[in-house]
This record gives C-alpha cells, structure tokens and sequence, in this order.
C-alpha cells in the first residue's frame, strides 16, 4: 500500500448524541423480540388480530425511529473531508499536504 | 367462496395469462440488454463497472434495487407458502426480520461502504482480507458467502417454476419438456447479466417493484372482499391452524404463536436479520451506491417493503379461505404454487398474467444480483486471491462473467436434486452458513480485539455444528434430512433458529481462543486499514494501489 497515513484517527463526534441513535434504533429490536408481549388474538382491529396489526404498527414505527436516527447520527459525527493523499482531514493538519509521506 | 373465478380452468395453459407474462419478460430482457448503455462506463471491463455499477447507485436507484435484491421469490412464494400451510412460525416470523432489518445495517453498513470505498473492495471477503491480514480467514468467508448463495438462487428458479406451472407450461411426461421453460428464462438471464452486469437488475429492479406493488395492493383490497373480508379470512386461517399439524415436524401448525413457539419466531427473526446483510449480493448492492449515508437513508424508507411482505404473507390465509387447491401438474398438493394458483382462480386472466409476471421478475433480478456477487467473490477470494494474483482488472471481469454462467447452472442443478416442496429451507439453511461470517465481519468493523485464527476456529465450529443441527432435523413423515431450521437449544431448553445457537457457539470459541492465543503472543496480521477509513465519504479519495503509481491521485466521483 503506498499511503501509509500520519494522521487517522476517526473525525470527531458527540458520544452522546450517538448513543441517542442507538437507543432508537434498539426499540424496534426489543420490541419485536419480546414475542410474548404481542403474541395474541384480542383486540382485534378491522378483523385483524393484534398479533397482526401490531406488527405492522413496528414497520412504521421502525421507519420513523430509524430516520430519526439517521438525522442524529449527521449531526453528532459532520462528514470531514479527506486531503487528496487521504491522509489526513483537510481541516486540520493542512500544511502535510505537500509534504512528504 | 361466493367468486366465480373468471379463469376456471386451472389444469390446462392458460392463454391469455401466458401472453401477458411473456410480454413482460420479453420487455424485460430487452430492458437488460439496453441496460449495458444505461449511465455508459468507459468500458464494462473491471469488477467496479460490471460488478458494481461503477459505483454510482443514488438514494432511488439504491432503493429499487436493495428492494428488488432483498424480496425476491421467497417473499412471493415460500412465505405466503409457509402461512398457508404451518402458520405464523414458519411464515409471518418474515415481518419482524424485515423490521429489526433495517436498524440492525443502519449500524454497521456505513463503515463497510466507507472502507470498501476507500480500498476498492468489492465483496466481503475482501474486507476481511484487509483488515485481518488473513487469507484463510478470508477463504473461509469466500467459501461460505459462495455455498450460502447456491440455495438462494435456487429458491428464485423455484419462484419461476411455480408460476409457470399455474400458467400450464412445463408439463409432459420427460424431464426435458418439463423444465425447457425454466432453462429458457435462466438461459435470457445469464446472458443479459453477462453482459450488462449490475446495472441489467438495477433497471429491471423498476420495472418488477412498480408491477409488485400494482399487483399487492390490488390483491389485497380485491381479495379479501371476494372472500368474506378479512374478519372471515382469519377465522379460516385459525380454523385450518388449530387443526392441523405439520407432517414433516409433528408441530402443531401455529395461528398465533403459544410460549412454546416464543423463542423459535425470535430467533428466527433475529438471526435471519443478522444474516441477510452477511450475503455478498446484499454487500454487493450495497456497495453500489454512491455515497455512505445512502445505505442508511434507505434503511429508513425500505421497510415500505416490509409491509409489502406482511401483506403478502397474509395471502396464504386469503387463500385458505378461499379454499385455494395448489395441485401441481403432476396431480399432487404443492405449497409453493400457492399464490400463484389464488391468482389465477381470482383474477381475470390479463391480470393474473400481469401478476405471474410480477412473481417471475421478482425472482429475476435477485438471481441475477446473487449471481454476480457470487461470481465477484470467487473472481476476487479465490482466483486472484489463490490462483492467480497478478490478473488484470479486465481479466478480473472475464472471471466475473464467466462464473456468473457457471453459478446459475449449479443452482440449477441444486434445484432440480433437492426436494423443493418446502423451499424456505433451502434459504434457512443458506442463513445458517451465512450467519457464521458474522463475526469476522461485523465484529472487524469495529475492533481487531478478537484473533484472527480465532475467529477462524469460531467460524469452523459454527459451520459444522450448524450443518449437523439442520442434518439432524429429520422429516417425521418421509425420515429425510434438512427438514427444518430450528432445533432444541442447549441452555435454553426451548425451540430456536439454528443458525442463532451456532452463531453463539461461534462467538464463544472467538473469544476464548482469542484469549488463549492472545497469551501463547501468536501473531497479528496486517491491518492494511487505519480508523478514519471507516468514515470516509464520495469525495473522499481512495486509496491507490500501488501498482497504479503512488503519487497518481484519483479523486472519486
């Protein structure tokens, strides 16, 4: 490999919004594993049992969790661009540009 | 049943339907043909061109393609197959692994589009080959990302042959009249994926979602009210479900699962979630898209799809009420023309073509995508990385083509010798393979705490303990193997996914070898990675190779 980086650490980021994001994103996932919670036929909606309808409920609670998510996870770790010898991050650190690797 | 079903004759080709599905399938083909033209490349003739798109899959095309790649005839057939005849376990268990799905790649799928972008990796293999330094590690990851596909493409052409059953081809008393239709739509599609590589399923991903989604929600609001509404649908399915028991199992079949069935339908979900992103042609239209956060944009709006699946699976029990008979040409019950069979009994016959070839297409563009990714993983972990190191990029993509033919024709070898009548455990047993890549996966993105020899060992475990389980589920009614993907797990005490129970095993044995290897001080690899590859973004430049030059820059697109 001819780049052998001097600086690489991770960019930056707020651990607190990120374990935000991974709490949302885990509700659907406890929610669905814990099987007996919603295993079963009352109440039902439009003729559906509520083992059905519920289940279809998390399709869209999911997808709101996990769009929230995804708006957090933009805002706790902003993209930070790499130099062109993608060695560093051009923000910081720029006068290794042209210097040697 | 109050309908009169417009099409009633259903042992004999039905005309009109038949028409309407070769219609499509001609548009299709053609459609994958042109696609070579769609976004021209420079030249089709390297691994990112015709095995990925050329990386350049936006938050739209991602979708239709992830969509297309993700539900594919196992949706169609086998799950609504699975309602219809066991009940929720072995079929709406679908739902749940579609939503926790999606939270689940959210995680992890970014950081291996980043440094895959970085380092011009194309399969998972590659990845671990990377960041391990092991090149058996990276094998067993091949290997078991190649076996896992067979049995998944093989579910797609059971998919095809279902519908064309119902249509009344494929019939004849000799093997070759019977599976000519089959070989012919395989033999259009090797050759459409030949030469247009990825992006033949990604335009084809439209067409098939668009006429899918036509097709469901028709049926849904259409069928249920020629049956009774759907109040009456479910009183059939608790009758059929509560009366019955599975021949191959000796399990009661399952309207609503009982404590009893708990961990099998999580397990099921979890472990079949966990799995899904393992298998290189998921990787694969991951890959493709041009930036990061596109993978994690479309897990936000792809369970769209899910509820699609759910409604679908609802249509075994439409069918049960429907009293819907699924005789195949040879006079005997088949589960899986199930759907199709409802139908062609329900719609007028235009429309049950259009359906058969939503069901067909839908089968299509995921073998196609599960054929190039599989032909990617044997070009790049195996040919290169064994047997022929110095290959070219364009000698990479001859290796990728030709493989993709010979893949397709394995998979229909693998269909034609395997009892398909329970075709969901073809895919089952795949998931259990796959599972055990999961570690050395998943686990690398993260933290190279874990050795890689142990991880190998971990994954040598998981496989052979996750093979015996399934081999050991025998068929109560026939006495034969691989009847089934759950099995008693040891701790628990309870019914559960086998791929999971491995999938422990795997990561135990990880971890205390890495402990004990750790200790004896064996060896680290080289870890050709550094930690902000894991965030890099399009723009972002990639790493050069260096038999490119070392000081020749390419700014990625």
């Amino acid at each position: 490999m001819s780049t052998t980086p001097h600086r690489h650490e991770a960019p930056p980021a707020n651990k607190g919004l990120l374990a935000l994001a991974g709490v949302l994103l885990a509700i659907p996932i406890v929610a669905l594993m814990l099987v007996g919670t919603y295993a079963k036929d009352e109440p039902r909606l439009a003729g559906f049992p509520f083992f059905i309808w519920y289940q279809f409920l998390w399709v869209v609670i999911c997808s709101v969790l996990t769009y929230t998510a995804y708006r957090i996870v933009l805002k706790a770790r902003p993209h930070v661009p790499m130099n062109p010898e993608g060695d560093a991050f051009v923000d910081d650190d720029a006068s290794r540009k042209d210097g040697p690797r | 049943m109050t309908a009169v079903a417009p099409a009633a004759d259903t042992g004999g080709v039905n005309g009109v339907a038949l028409a309407v599905l070769i219609f499509f399938f001609v548009v299709v083909a053609g459609a994958g043909f042109w696609a070579a033209r769609w976004r021209r490349p420079e030249s089709m003739e390297s691994l990112e061109e015709w095995g990925l798109g050329g990386r350049s899959f936006g938050t739209w095309v991602t979708w239709f393609l992830l969509g297309g790649d993700l539900y594919t005839a196992y949706t169609f057939v086998a799950v609504p197959a699975a309602m219809w005849a066991f009940g929720a376990v072995n079929g709406f268990f679908a739902v749940p692994y579609t939503i926790i799905l999606y939270p689940i790649i959210f995680i992890f799928m970014s950081r291996l589009w980043s440094v895959s972008h970085r380092h011009g990796y194309v399969t998972p293999a590659d990845f671990v080959h990377g960041r391990s330094g092991s090149r058996g590690l990276s094998l067993a990851v091949a290997v078991t990302g190649f076996l896992a596909t067979m049995p998944y493409i093989a579910l797609q052409l059971v998919g095809i042959q279902a519908v064309l059953e119902v249509a009344g081809v494929g019939s004849g008393g000799n093997w070759i009249a019977k599976d000519l239709p089959l070989f012919i739509a395989f033999l259009v599609l090797a050759l459409y994926t030949y030469t247009s590589g990825l992006r033949a399923p990604a335009l084809i991903a439209f067409v098939k979602d668009i006429l899918i989604y036509i097709v469901i929600i028709v049926a849904v609001i259409y069928l249920p009210s020629k049956v009774g509404g759907w109040g009456h649908v479910f009183d059939a399915a608790e009758h059929k479900m509560t009366t019955t028991t599975n021949p191959a199992t000796g399990n009661p079949n399952v309207f609503i699962p009982g404590p009893k069935a708990y961990w099998a339908y999580a397990t099921l979900a979890l472990g079949s979630a966990m799995a899904l992103f393992m298998y290189p042609h998921s990787v694969t239209a991951t890959l493709s898209a041009k930036g990061r956060n596109t993978i994690r944009k479309n897990a936000a709006i792809l369970p769209a799809y899910s509820f699609l699946l759910g409604l679908l699976a609802l249509l075994g029990w439409v069918a049960i009420a429907a009293g819907t008979k699924p005789v195949g040409l040879d006079g005997k019950v088949n589960g899986q023309l199930v759907i199709p069979q409802l139908f062609e009994d329900m719609f007028p016959a235009w429309f049950a073509g259009v359906a058969f070839a939503a069901i067909a297409i839908g089968a299509l563009v995921p073998a196609a995508i599960m054929s190039i990714a599989a032909a990617n993983t044997f070009t790049r972990n195996i040919y290169k990385a064994w047997l022929k190191p110095d290959a070219t990029v364009q000698q990479e993509a001859k290796v990728s083509k030709l493989t993709s033919l010979v893949v397709k024709a394995f998979a229909l070898i693998f269909v034609l010798t395997l009892d398909k009548s329970n075709a969901i455990n073809f895919q089952l047993l795949g998931g259990i393979w796959i599972l055990q890549t999961f570690p050395a996966l998943v686990f690398y993105l993260y933290t190279r705490w874990f050795h890689r020899w142990a991880l190998l060992a971990g994954w040598a475990v998981g496989m052979v303990y996750g093979t015996l389980a399934a081999y050991n589920v025998t068929n109560k009614a026939t006495g034969a193997p691989f009847a089934g993907s759950v099995a008693n797990m040891p701790v628990v005490g309870q019914l559960g996914y086998i791929a999971v129970t491995a999938f422990a095993f795997n990561v135990v044995v990880a971890a205390v070898l890495t402990l004990v290897l750790r200790a004896m001080k064996a060896p680290e690899g080289k870890d050709e990675t550094i930690p902000a590859d894991y965030f890099a973004d399009a723009g972002d430049p990639k790493v050069e190779k260096i038999e490119v030059g070392p000081h020749e820059l390419t700014p990625s697109a």
